[in-house]
C-alpha cells in the first residue's frame, strides 16, 4: 500500500520533471537535432562501415567468388596488406604519404602566408591595407579548383603531363616549366596553401585585432625589445588560434579533391581522395575503407584541436583600450613590402580571372593574337558549322546553361536556408544548455559532417538514397548539401549565441513573449550579421561545390559545376573556361551583394 | 625623485584635438591625478608621457632628460623612459603564470636568476599573493589580478609610475581597500605617481595635486583641497565634490550687493577684489548651508537622504533648489519649514565666462 503510494508520487514527480524539461524550447530543439543528425550522419556512416565488409556488384564479386552482399574481409586485405604488384602501396600507402605531405606543407604555407599578412595588416602601418584585406579573401571565395585550373592552363606545355597543348607561359613567353613545377606535390601544396591562406588570415587576424594592445604595451614599458615581444607575447597568445587553424586547414587539404585531380592525376600523383575516387567505380568496399581512414584522421584532428583550445592559458577576451594601439612603423621597408604583396595578390586573385576570360575567347589553343579571338563561345550561334566542339550556341544563349545556373542557385539557396536556420537553432540549443551532455552531443554531431570528405559524403548519401525510392535528384542534393554545410552554420550560430547573455532573452521571457517571437524579434536582430554569415557560407560553398554533387547529379548538365567538369572532360576548353568564369562571377556577386546588403561576410564563419 | 615637465604639449588625431597646449609641472615624489570626464584627453596625456602615444607638438622632460621634443625630433621609446605603467584592464599575459608575469621585466634587465627569485618573492609577499605564484591569470579574481599587475609594474623599481584608471574594474569595497594601499605604496616606493581617473573622490583622497581637464584643455592644476575650496571655474567647481556645489544665477552690483534666487545679500570678498556690476553664478558648497533655528532664510524641505554619518537635504527656496549637508544622524520631515544660513565662503563666477572672479562671505 505504502509502496504504491510512493510509487505514485515518484511517477507524478517524474511526469512533472518531464513536463518541465519539454517546456523549454532549447531541450526540444536539441532532442530534435540529436535524432535528425544521428539519422543523417551516424546512420550513413555506419551503413558505409558495413559496406567495407560487403561484396558489391562487379569486380568484387568475381575477385572474392562470393555473392553480392556477403560478408568479406577482402577489401581490408587489399587496401592494407596486398604486396602483389605493390597494390596496397600504390592504392593506399603512397597516396596516404602524399596526402600527409601535401596537407602538412599546405597548412604550414597557409599559416605562414595568412599569418604574416594578418600581422602586417593589424599590427603595422602597411600601405594599401584596404586593398590587401579586400582582395586577400578572394581565393577563398572562389572555387578551390580555380587556382589549380589557372596553374595548369598557365604553365602546361607539350613536354609534360598529358602533353596536349601549350599554356600561356610556353606559347607566349616561350618558357617550358619542368614537370615538378606544373604537376604533383609542389603545385598541389602551393595551390591548397594559397586557397586556405585567407582562412588563416581571417582567424589569426581576428585574434590579433581583438587582442588587447595593452598586453604588448605592458611588455614595451618593461623594456622588452620588439623581437622578444613578438616571440614571447604576441605569438604565444596567437598560438591556440594558429594551431586550430593549422588543424582545420590540414583537415580541409586532406579531403580536397578537385585540386589534386587537376594537378596530380595527369602525372599519376595520387592522394587519398583521388585514389578513393578511382576505386569507387569498381571497388566500392576499398574506396569506403579509404573514406573511413580519412574520417579517422578528421576525428583525431578535431579532438586535438579541442584539447589545444581548452587549456588553462586561455586567451581572455577582456578588451581594453585597444583602439589606441601604436602600430609598428615599417619605415623604408613599407612600400616594397606593400608592392610585393599587391603583386602576389593580383597574381593569385585577379590574373586567374583574366586568364579564364582570355581562354574562353580564343579559337585555337595557344594562339593569343587578336585575330584568333571570338566571343562566339559566349554569345555565338550556329557554332556547329564553324567550330568542332560541342554546343551550337555560346553559353549565354544556351538554355541548358541557364537552366543549370537556375538549379545551382536554387540548390544553393535551399541548402543555405536549411543549413543556416538549423545552425541558428543548434546554436541556440547548445548555448542555452551549455555544458550538458545533450548539448555536447548535438554540438559534436553538427560538426561531424565537416570531417567527412565531400566526395565520400556524396558517395555515402548515394548509397543511402538507393534504398529510398523518393530520395533522388534535387531533393537528394539539397539534403546532402544542407547536412554537409551545417557545420559552417552551426559554428557561427553557437559562437553568436554564446556571446549573447542569457538575460537578454530572459528579459523578454518575463514579459511573456512567446519563444518564436523572442527568436525573431530579440535574438536574431542582435546577432544578425553572424547569423547571416551562417546562411552565406553554405550558400557560397554550395554554389561552387563539385565533389559533393558529382556523384549525386541525375545528369551532368544539372548544375553548373558538374557541367564545367563535363566540358573539361570532353576537352571543350573554351566553353569550360567560360562556365568557370560564370560560376566565379556568380559566387563573387552573391558574396558581395549579401555583404553590402546585410553586413554578413565570409570572414565570420569557419572555412572548408 | 624625478620631476616631469610638459611644455605646450598637444595631440591631434587628424582634425580631432585630444589634448591642446598642455603645460604641466609634476614635481618629484608627487602623486598627481589627471581628472576629467571620459574623452577629456587624460589617458592620452598619460600615454604621451609614457611614450605609448606620440604628441603632435611640445616637449616632455622626465628627470631632467628630454624624452620628447617635436621641434628637435626627439622621441624616446617607452622602454628607454624608465617608467612603470599600470593598465586599466591589468594586461596580464594570459599564457604566463603569476611568477612569470612578474619576472618578465626583470629578465629583460638581464638580472640573474637568484636575484629575480628574491625580488619576485618580495613582491608576492608585499602584495599578499604568494599562494598564487603558479596560477595563470584566468584563474585569479579581479582583485588578485590587480595585485599581480601592480607587482609586475613595481618589480623593476620604476621611479615614475603611471596608472590608468587602475581601480575602475574592481568592486566598491575592494576599490576602497586598494586606494589605501596605493597611497601607502606611494610613500613606501618613494616614486612619482601619475594617476588617471574620472572619479573625483579618488582624485581628492589620493593625490597631492589634481590636474583637471575638459575636452583636451587644462582647467586647473592645484592641490585637491585648494581646488575644492577655490575652483578656477564652473566646470571644476561642478566636477569636484559630492554632492555637487549649489549654483544659483544672480546679479552683483559694484557696491557688493548681490541678489540670487530671491535672496538679497551683501558680498564681502576674502580673496580677489570686489567684482563690478555683472551677471554671476553664485557657488555654495552644500556643507556651508547650515540648517538651524537662527538662520535668516526660510525654505521648505523637499527631500532628505540620511546616511547615518550625514544627511543630504534638498531645500526649496522661492522655487530654487538648494542642497545642504547636515552632519550627524538627523532627519527632517518632508515639506516642513526650516531656517538656514550661509557659512564660510561662497564663490562668485562670472556668468558669461564661467570664471571664478572672487571668493568671499555672503552676509544676509
Amino acid at each position: 500500500m505504502e509502496q504504491t503510494q510512493t510509487g505514485k508520487i515518484h511517477l507524478s514527480r517524474l511526469k512533472g520533471r518531464a513536463r518541465a524539461w519539454f517546456s523549454k524550447p532549447a531541450n526540444i530543439i536539441l532532442l530534435f537535432f540529436l535524432v535528425t543528425l544521428t539519422v543523417l550522419t551516424l546512420y550513413p556512416l555506419l551503413s558505409m562501415l558495413t559496406e567495407t565488409f560487403t561484396v558489391h556488384l562487379g569486380r568484387e564479386e568475381r575477385a572474392t567468388k562470393l555473392s553480392i552482399g556477403a560478408f568479406t574481409t577482402y577489401h581490408f586485405q587489399r587496401v592494407f596488406a596486398t604486396s602483389a604488384n605493390d597494390y596496397s602501396w600504390i592504392q593506399f600507402y603512397k597516396p596516404l604519404l602524399n596526402t600527409l605531405a601535401v596537407s602538412v606543407t599546405s597548412s604550414v604555407f597557409a599559416i605562414l602566408f595568412g599569418g604574416v599578412v594578418a600581422f602586417l595588416v593589424t599590427r603595422t602601418n602597411l600601405k594599401y591595407k584596404k586593398f590587401v584585406s579586400a582582395v586577400f579573401t578572394f581565393p577563398y571565395i572562389m572555387p578551390s579548383w580555380t587556382l589549380a585550373l589557372f596553374w595548369e592552363t598557365f604553365f602546361k606545355n607539350v613536354n609534360i603531363g598529358l602533353k596536349t597543348s601549350n599554356g600561356i607561359m610556353a606559347s607566349v613567353f616561350g618558357v617550358f616549366m619542368p614537370e615538378w613545377f606544373v604537376y604533383g606535390f609542389f603545385p598541389i601544396s602551393l595551390v591548397l596553401g594559397l586557397h586556405y591562406a585567407p582562412f588563416a588570415y581571417i582567424l589569426i587576424g581576428g585574434i590579433l585585432r581583438n587582442m588587447d594592445a595593452n598586453l604588448e604595451e605592458a611588455a614595451t614599458i618593461l623594456k622588452t625589445n620588439r623581437s622578444r615581444i613578438i616571440w614571447k607575447i604576441t605569438l604565444p597568445i596567437v598560438k591556440p588560434a594558429m594551431l586550430s587553424t593549422f588543424l582545420l586547414v590540414f583537415a580541409s587539404s586532406m579531403s580536397a579533391y578537385s585540386v589534386p585531380v587537376f594537378l596530380g592525376s595527369p602525372v599519376r600523383y595520387y592522394v587519398l581522395s583521388t585514389s578513393m575516387k578511382s576505386l569507387m567505380n569498381s571497388y566500392k568496399g576499398q574506396a569506403y575503407i579509404i573514406v573511413a581512414v580519412m574520417i579517422l584522421f578528421g576525428v583525431a584532428i578535431l579532438m586535438l584541436s579541442q584539447k589545444v583550445t581548452n587549456s588553462r592559458k586561455q586567451f581572455t577576451t577582456v578588451t581594453g583600450k585597444s583602439g589606441q594601439i601604436s602600430k609598428i612603423n615599417l619605415g623604408k621597408a613599407n612600400v616594397p613590402i606593400a608592392i610585393i604583396l599587391v603583386i602576389v595578390l593580383l597574381l593569385v586573385a585577379i590574373v586567374p580571372l583574366v586568364t579564364f576570360a582570355l581562354e574562353s575567347v580564343i579559337i585555337k589553343a595557344g594562339d593569343y593574337s587578336l585575330s584568333n579571338m571570338t566571343l562566339d563561345f559566349w554569345i555565338g550561334t550556329g557554332l556547329e558549322k564553324r567550330l568542332d566542339q560541342g554546343d551550337s550556341t555560346g553559353i549565354l544563349l544556351n538554355p541548358v546553361v541557364w537552366r543549370a545556373l537556375g538549379t545551382s542557385l536554387a540548390l544553393a539557396i535551399t541548402c543555405a536556408v536549411i543549413a543556416g536556420t538549423s545552425g541558428i537553432l543548434v546554436g541556440y540549443g547548445v548555448a542555452k544548455r551549455r555544458g550538458s551532455r545533450l548539448s555536447n552531443w548535438v554540438n559534436s554531431l553538427s560538426f561531424f559532417p565537416y570531417l567527412m570528405p565531400s566526395l565520400a559524403f556524396g558517395a555515402i548519401y548515394l548509397a543511402m538514397a538507393s534504398k529510398i525510392s523518393w530520395l533522388h535528384g534535387f531533393l537528394l542534393m539539397a539534403l546532402a548539401g544542407s547536412v554537409k554545410y551545417l557545420p559552417f552554420a552551426s559554428r557561427s550560430g553557437v559562437n553568436a549565441m554564446l556571446q549573447l547573455s542569457g538575460e537578454i532573452e530572459e528579459a523578454a521571457l518575463i514579459t511573456g513573449v512567446p519563444w518564436w517571437k523572442r527568436m525573431l524579434r530579440v535574438i536574431f536582430p542582435i546577432q544578425k550579421s553572424s547569423f547571416l554569415s551562417g546562411y552565406l557560407l553554405p550558400m557560397v560553398s554550395c554554389m561552387r561545390e563539385l565533389s559533393l554533387f558529382v556523384l549525386l547529379v541525375p545528369t551532368s548538365d544539372t548544375i553548373l559545376t558538374t557541367m564545367l567538369m563535363q566540358y573539361s572532360e570532353k576537352g571543350w576548353a573554351q566553353f569550360g573556361n567560360a562556365i568557370n568564369l560564370l560560376i566565379i562571377i556568380v559566387v563573387l556577386l552573391v558574396n558581395f551583394t549579401v555583404n553590402k546588403l546585410t553586413g554578413a561576410s565570409i570572414d565570420k564563419g569557419v572555412g572548408g | 625623485m624625478p620631476e616631469i615637465i610638459l611644455k605646450n604639449v598637444a595631440k591631434r588625431f587628424g582634425k580631432f584635438v585630444a589634448v591642446e597646449n598642455l603645460n604641466l609641472n609634476i614635481e618629484s615624489n608627487a602623486f598627481i591625478t589627471l581628472l576629467g570626464p571620459s574623452g577629456c584627453g587624460k589617458t592620452t596625456t598619460l600615454r604621451m608621457i609614457a611614450g605609448l602615444e606620440t604628441p603632435t607638438e611640445g616637449r616632455i622632460t622626465i628627470d631632467g632628460k628630454v624624452v620628447f621634443d617635436a621641434d628637435e625630433g626627439i622621441n624616446l621609446p617607452p622602454n628607454k623612459r624608465d617608467v612603470g605603467f599600470l593598465f586599466q584592464n591589468y594586461a596580464l599575459w594570459p599564457h604566463m603564470t603569476v611568477y612569470q608575469n612578474i619576472a618578465f621585466g626583470l629578465e629583460n634587465l638581464k638580472w640573474d636568476k637568484n636575484r629575480i627569485r628574491t625580488r619576485v618573492n618580495e613582491l608576492l609577499k608585499m602584495l599578499k599573493i604568494e599562494q598564487f605564484e603558479k596560477r595563470y591569470p584566468s584563474e585569479l579574481s579581479g582583485g588578485q589580478q590587480q595585485r599581480v599587475a601592480i607587482a609586475r609594474t613595481l618589480a623593476p623599481g620604476p621611479k615614475v609610475l603611471f596608472m590608468d584608471e587602475p581601480l575602475s574594474n574592481l568592486d566598491a569595497k575592494l576599490r576602497m581597500e586598494m586606494r589605501t594601499e596605493l597611497k601607502r605604496l606611494h610613500r613606501d616606493t618613494d616614486s612619482t605617481f601619475v594617476y588617471v581617473t574620472h572619479d573625483q573622490l579618488e582624485a581628492m583622497t589620493l593625490s597631492t595635486r589634481v590636474c583637471i581637464m575638459e575636452t583636451g584643455v587644462l582647467q586647473q592644476y592645484a592641490p585637491p583641497l585648494e581646488m575644492y575650496n577655490n575652483p578656477a571655474n564652473l566646470f571644476v567647481a561642478d566636477f569636484m565634490g559630492n554632492p555637487t556645489m549649489n549654483f544659483i544665477d544672480g546679479h552683483i552690483k559694484a557696491d557688493g550687493s548681490i541678489e540670487f534666487g530671491g535672496i538679497k545679500a551683501k558680498f564681502a570678498p576674502t580673496s580677489g577684489s570686489q567684482p563690478g556690476d555683472m551677471d554671476v553664478v553664485v557657488g555654495i558648497r552644500p556643507e556651508y548651508i547650515h540648517i538651524d533655528e537662527e538662520g535668516a532664510m526660510q525654505g521648505t524641505v523637499y527631500s532628505t537622504l540620511p546616511s547615518g554619518m550625514e544627511t543630504t537635504v534638498k531645500l526649496d527656496v522661492n522655487g530654487t533648489t538648494l542642497t545642504a549637508v547636515v552632519f550627524g544622524d538627523v532627519d527632517y520631515d518632508v515639506d516642513s519649514q526650516v531656517s538656514f544660513s550661509f557659512h564660510k565662503a561662497a564663490v562668485i563666477f562670472e556668468k558669461a565666462t564661467g570664471k571664478n572672479v572672487a571668493k568671499g562671505k555672503l552676509i544676509v
